[in-house]
C-alpha cells in the first residue's frame, strides 16, 4: 500500500501469538488506513480471531508490535486499549445476559466521563438499531442472536471508538440479517468515520463491504490487495467465493493447488 | 562398521541376473524367479502394504489381457498420466507385455500439453490417475481422434460418472480376465513376439525450446542399459529403494523401475510428492537415487536445524563433520585412513553424524546416487563427510540415463567421472562437446528424423550438447550446456551453471539463472527458498505479509546479496555477479518456468522476465 504513515491508524508488524506451544499466528504484518474498512479472510483456525485478540490486548504477542494511532499499544491492558479508542466486538457476541439491554450499552461507556456525549451516542445507537430501544428494559439474554449481535456492536460504539474490531459478525445469522448488520456497519463507517477491521468467514460479504483485504492461512498472510482486486483472483474465487469451473464432466471433486497470486 | 575407506561392498555385478532380451521377457522371467518375494510397497490408508512378485504379475497379466480385449495391437501406444504409484508400473509393464509402446506424461502437465503428447505419440489408450487427470484428458479428447479408451486408476468421486470411453482399472482387469478365458494364450504370444529391436518406451524431453520431442527407446537398449547399471551401482533383492521421482522421467523409469525389475530390489512408493521427507525416514532406503534438488533440500533442512540446536550439539556436529571431512579428503586423495582417524569417526558417528543421517533417512544407505542435473561439489563433500558414498552419474534421456559415473572408491567432486564400462564417451576435438556411443543410445525422436540426425552423427555418436574437459584419469568435467555459455560484451566466456550451482548450495536459494550474454556484466535472477527465508525474516522481525513482500524486504535482498558475494569471491572479477533480482511469485511444478524436476528454464526465464533483466542493465 502506498500510503503515508499518517493515514495508517493501525499497524501490526511481525506479530506472533501462541496458545502455549501452538503458534496461532506466525509473523503477521498488516495495516488499516484511517476511516477505511479492512478485512482479514481465512478459514476456521487460520488465526483470524487471534489477530484481533492480540490487537486489543487480550493476548500478549510473543513477538512483534501493534501500533494504534501512532502509539505502541503492544500487550497493553485491554481497558487501556479501549480508552485509547479501540473497541473489540468479540466472536459470539458475549453480551451480559442478565443485564438489561440498556445496562449492557452503558457497560460499553464504562470508561467514559463525558455524560452528555454518552447520551448522544446512546441516541445514535438506538437510531442505528431501533429494536434495541424497544427492548431496552429486557434482559440481553432474551434477545435473538441477531439482536445480540446488534447489541454487541452498539456496546462497542458506546465507547466512542476511533476504530472497531469486528469478529465474525455473521456467525450464526441468517443471510438477510447478515446483510442488514453489514449495512449498518457501512453506515457507521461512513457517518461516524469509524475505522473498522472485520474478520469474516463470509468472504463474499466481507469483500463487498471492505476496502482492503488480507487472506490468512495457517497463521500467515498469503495474499493482500484491494477487495476489488481480490474478488478477481482465481484462488479467492475458488476457495473463498465457491465459484469453481465445473470442468469437463460438469462436476469436480478435486481441488486445484492454491498459488496465491 | 563401514566407512568411506571401505567400499568393497560396492562390487559390480557382471553376470546376467535375470535372462531376457526384451524388457517384457526380463519382467516375466524375474516374476517366475522371485514369485513370493516382495517387490513393492505402497501405503494404503496410512499402512504399508506389500506386493509380491506373484501379485504384481497377476495384475499385469489382467491389465495386459484387458488391453488385448480393447484391440490394442503390437506397436500401439498407451500413455500414462499419473503420479508415481504402483498402478503406474502395472500399466507400464502391461503395455509392454501387450507388445505396445508405453509413454509417460507428467501429472503436472496442463491439458494442452497432454493433448500434444497424446497426438504426437498416437496414443490409443491413456491411463489416468484420478478425476483430476481425467478432467484434463476429457477437456481435449475431441481433438484426439485416435484416443479410444481412458482408464482411471482411482475412481473416487466418479461414482455417478458414465462415459462409454472411460473405464476404471478394475473394469479393465475384469475385461482382461474374461478375455484370458476366451483367448488363454494370446498374451503369452504377444510377450514371446516382442523383439529386442522394437520400440518399448517413449520419453518426452522437457523441451525448453520448442515442442517436446519423444525419445524412442528399444527393448534392446533398455535391457543393455539396466545390465550395465549393475556394473556401476550394483543392487539386489536385499536392497530397499524409494520410488518417488516422476516415472515419465528417464531417471526413475530406468534407474528406479526397470533396474529394480531386473535386480529385484524393493520399490517403496511415497504417498505423494509432498511427503518425501517423512517417507525417506520411514523407508530408510539402502540405495537412494535422487536429483540434486532433493539433496540440497536435505542439506538445508539439516543446516537450519543445527542452527536451532544447542551450543553443545552444534560443537558435536562441527567436530563430527570435520572428522568426516578429513576421512573424505584422504579417501578422495587415494590415501589410506589410519586407525586413530577411524576411531574418531566411530565416535563422531555415535555423537552426531548418525543422528544427521537418521534425520535425513539415509542411515541405512549403502550409497546414494545423484544425477539429472549438476550438483555442487561442496554438497557431494558434505555427504561424503557423513560417510555416505555419493555417486554422481551423468547422462541424458537420449542415452537411457547414466553414461558416465564416479566410482565410489574414487570420487572426484565436481567431476562426473569416466565413461560407464558399457558405453564410449569422448570429447569432440573441435567443440569439446561430450559425445556418447553405445547400445544405450536411443533410436531417435519420434516423427522428427531431422532432429534425430542433428544429435546422432554418421558414426553413431550422440551429441549431448554438454561441453567439458577430460583429465588424465579419464574423468570428465562438464563446464556447461553448449547453448548456455555466456560470452560477455568484454568477450569473456562464462559458464553460468558453475555460478548457479554454487548459488543453489545456499539454504536460502532454491534456484538461480545467471544472465550476461553480450552484456557488460553478469546478473542473476534468483528464486528464494520460501521456508528458510521466511524463518530468517521471522527470526529478525522483518515485516512481510505474502511471498512478494518477502522478496521485496531489504534485509532479504541483503541476505541474498551476501550469499551471492560469498559465491562471487571464488570467481574472477569478470565472472562475478554484479546485480540480481528476486522472483516475486512462488513457482510450482505446474508453472511453465519450471521443468517437472523443478529446475528453472533458462530461455523461458530470460524472455518472461526480460523487463526485469533490462532494468538490471540500466544505469
Amino acid at each position: 500500500m502506498s500510503v503515508t504513515a499518517a493515514d495508517v491508524i493501525l499497524r501490526l508488524a511481525n506479530i506472533e501469538s501462541a496458545y502455549g506451544p501452538i503458534r496461532a499466528i506466525r509473523g503477521v504484518s498488516l495495516q488499516v488506513e484511517r476511516g477505511r474498512i479492512g478485512t482479514v479472510l481465512g478459514s476456521n483456525g487460520a488465526g483470524k480471531s487471534t489477530i484481533l485478540k492480540t490487537i486489543s490486548g487480550i493476548i500478549d504477542p510473543r513477538k512483534g508490535t501493534v501500533e494504534f494511532a501512532g502509539e505502541d499499544i503492544t500487550a497493553h491492558d485491554p481497558a487501556v486499549v479501549v480508552q485509547r479508542g479501540l473497541s473489540h466486538v468479540p466472536e459470539g457476541r458475549e453480551v451480559f445476559p442478565l443485564l438489561s439491554v440498556h445496562d449492557n450499552l452503558m457497560m460499553g461507556a464504562y470508561t467514559r466521563r463525558d455524560r452528555d456525549a454518552v447520551g448522544r451516542d446512546l441516541e445514535a445507537v438506538y437510531g442505528y438499531f431501533p429494536i434495541l430501544r424497544e427492548r431496552s428494559r429486557q434482559e440481553a439474554g432474551l434477545l435473538s442472536g441477531g439482536q445480540q449481535q446488534m447489541l454487541s456492536i452498539s456496546r462497542a460504539l458506546m465507547a466512542a471508538p476511533q476504530m472497531i474490531l469486528l469478529d465474525e459478525p455473521s456467525l450464526g445469522l441468517s443471510p438477510r440479517l447478515t446483510r442488514e448488520i453489514f449495512e449498518i456497519v457501512i453506515r457507521i463507517n461512513r457517518e461516524r468515520g469509524t475505522t473498522l477491521l472485520v474478520v469474516e468467514q463470509n468472504a463474499n460479504m466481507a469483500l463487498n463491504v471492505a476496502d482492503y483485504g488480507y487472506v490468512l492461512e495457517n497463521g500467515r498472510i498469503v495474499m493482500e490487495d484491494t477487495c476489488a482486486r481480490l474478488r478477481e483472483k482465481d484462488d479467492i474465487k475458488e476457495f473463498y467465493l465457491g465459484m469453481k469451473q465445473a470442468g469437463a464432466r460438469g462436476e469436480r471433486r478435486w481441488k486445484k493447488k492454491k498459488t496465491w497470486r | 562398521m563401514n566407512g568411506l575407506w571401505n567400499v568393497d561392498k560396492l562390487q559390480p555385478r557382471l553376470d546376467v541376473v535375470v535372462p531376457g532380451e526384451t524388457m517384457t521377457a526380463v519382467f516375466w522371467n524375474a516374476a517366475a524367479q522371485r514369485n513370493q518375494q516382495v517387490f513393492m510397497r505402497q501405503k494404503q490408508l496410512g499402512l504399508w502394504q506389500e506386493w509380491t512378485w506373484a501379485r504384481i504379475a497377476a495384475a499385469v497379466r489382467e491389465i495386459g489381457d484387458g488391453l488385448l480385449s480393447l484391440g490394442f495391437g503390437p506397436g500401439d501406444t498407451a500413455s500414462i498420466l499419473a503420479n508415481t504409484v504402483i498402478d503406474w508400473v502395472l500399466a507400464d509393464l502391461a503395455v509392454l507385455s501387450a507388445g505396445g509402446v508405453s509413454n509417460g506424461i507428467y501429472p503436472t502437465d496442463a491439458a494442452a500439453q497432454v493433448e500434444y503428447l497424446c497426438a504426437d505419440s498416437r496414443t490409443r489408450v491413456v491411463f489416468v490417475e484420478d478425476d483430476e487427470q481425467l478432467d484434463k484428458v476429457l477437456s481435449v479428447r475431441e481433438q484426439l481422434p485416435r484416443l479410444e479408451k481412458i482408464v482411471v486408476f482411482d475412481t473416487e468421486g466418479l461414482r455417478d460418472f458414465r462415459d462409454a470411453r472411460v473405464i476404471s482399472l478394475a473394469e479393465l482387469r475384469e475385461l482382461g480376465r474374461a478375455h484370458a478365458w476366451a483367448h488363454p494364450r494370446q498374451l503369452d504370444e504377444r510377450i514371446a513376439g516382442c523383439r529386442p529391436e522394437d520400440m518399448a518406451i517413449l520419453v518426452y524431453t522437457s523441451g525448453t525450446t520448442g515442442k517436446p520431442k519423444g525419445a524412442m527407446h528399444s527393448h534392446a537398449g533398455i535391457v543393455f542399459t539396466i545390465r550395465g547399471y549393475n556394473t556401476i551401482v550394483a543392487q539386489d533383492e536385499h536392497d530397499e529403494r524409494m520410488c518417488f521421482l516422476p516415472l515419465c522421467h528417464i531417471a526413475e523409469r530406468l534407474g528406479g523401475e526397470y533396474f529394480a525389475v531386473y535386480t529385484g530390489s524393493v520399490l517403496n512408493f511415497v504417498e505423494n510428492p509432498e511427503t518425501v521427507p517423512e517417507n525417506v525416514r520411514e523407508i530408510a532406503p539402502t540405495v537412494f537415487t535422487a536429483v540434486p534438488r532433493i539433496w540440497e533440500k536435505f542439506y538445508s533442512s539439516v543446516t537450519i536445524s543445527i542452527r536451532e540446536s544447542s551450543r553443545l550439539q552444534q560443537a558435536a556436529y562441527a567436530w563430527g563433520l570435520s572428522v568426516g571431512q578429513r576421512i573424505a579428503d584422504r579417501v578422495l586423495a587415494g590415501e589410506s585412513v589410519g586407525a586413530a582417524l577411524k576411531l574418531q569417526f566411530f565416535l563422531a558417528r555415535k555423537l552426531a553424524l548418525d543422528n544427521v543421517r537418521k534425520l535425513i533417512g539415509i542411515d541405512r544407505a549403502r550409497f546414494c546416487v545423484t544425477g539429472a542435473a549438476p550438483i555442487s561439489p561442496d554438497l557431494v563433500r558434505w555427504y561424503l563427510a557423513l560417510g555416505v558414498p555419493m555417486v554422481e552419474v551423468w547422462g541424458m534421456t537420449e542415452s537411457c540415463g547414466a553414461a558416465t559415473y564416479t566410482p565410489a572408491a574414487r570420487i572426484k567432486p565436481g567431476m562426473i567421472g569416466p565413461a560407464c564400462p558399457y558405453n564410449e564417451v569422448r570429447l569432440d576435438p573441435d567443440t569439446n562437446e561430450l559425445l556418447i556411443r553405445g547400445s544405450n543410445v536411443f533410436m531417435g525422436y519420434l516423427n522428427q528424423p531431422q532432429k534425430t540426425a542433428e544429435v546422432i552423427d554418421a558414426e553413431g555418436w550422440l551429441h549431448t550438447g554438454d561441453v567439458g574437459t577430460q583429465d588424465g584419469d579419464g574423468y570428465f568435467r562438464i563446464t556447461d550446456r553448449m547453448k548456455d555459455i555466456i560470452i560477455t560484451a568484454g568477450g569473456k566466456n562464462v559458464t553460468p551453471s558453475e555460478l548457479e550451482n554454487e548459488l543453489k548450495f545456499s539454504p536460502y536459494i532454491t534456484d538461480a539463472v545467471v544472465i550476461g550474454d553480450r552484456r557488460a556484466y553478469l546478473t542473476a535472477i534468483v528464486m528464494i527458498d520460501l521456508e528458510n527465508v521466511e524463518k530468517f525474516a521471522q527470526d529478525r522481525d522483518i515485516p512481510f505479509s505474502n511471498y512478494a513482500s518477502l522478496t521485496r524486504a531489504q534485509p532479504v535482498k541483503d541476505l541474498v546479496w551476501a550469499e551471492i558475494e560469498r559465491v562471487n569471491a571464488r570467481f574472477a572479477r569478470v565472472e562475478q555477479i554484479k546485480k540480481f533480482c528476486l522472483l516475486e511469485t512462488q513457482l510450482s511444478a505446474e508453472d511453465e518456468e519450471l521443468t517437472p524436476t523443478m529446475k528453472l528454464k533458462r530461455k523461458l526465464v530470460e524472455t518472461k522476465y526480460a523487463d526485469r533483466i533490462e532494468a538490471m542493465y540500466r544505469a
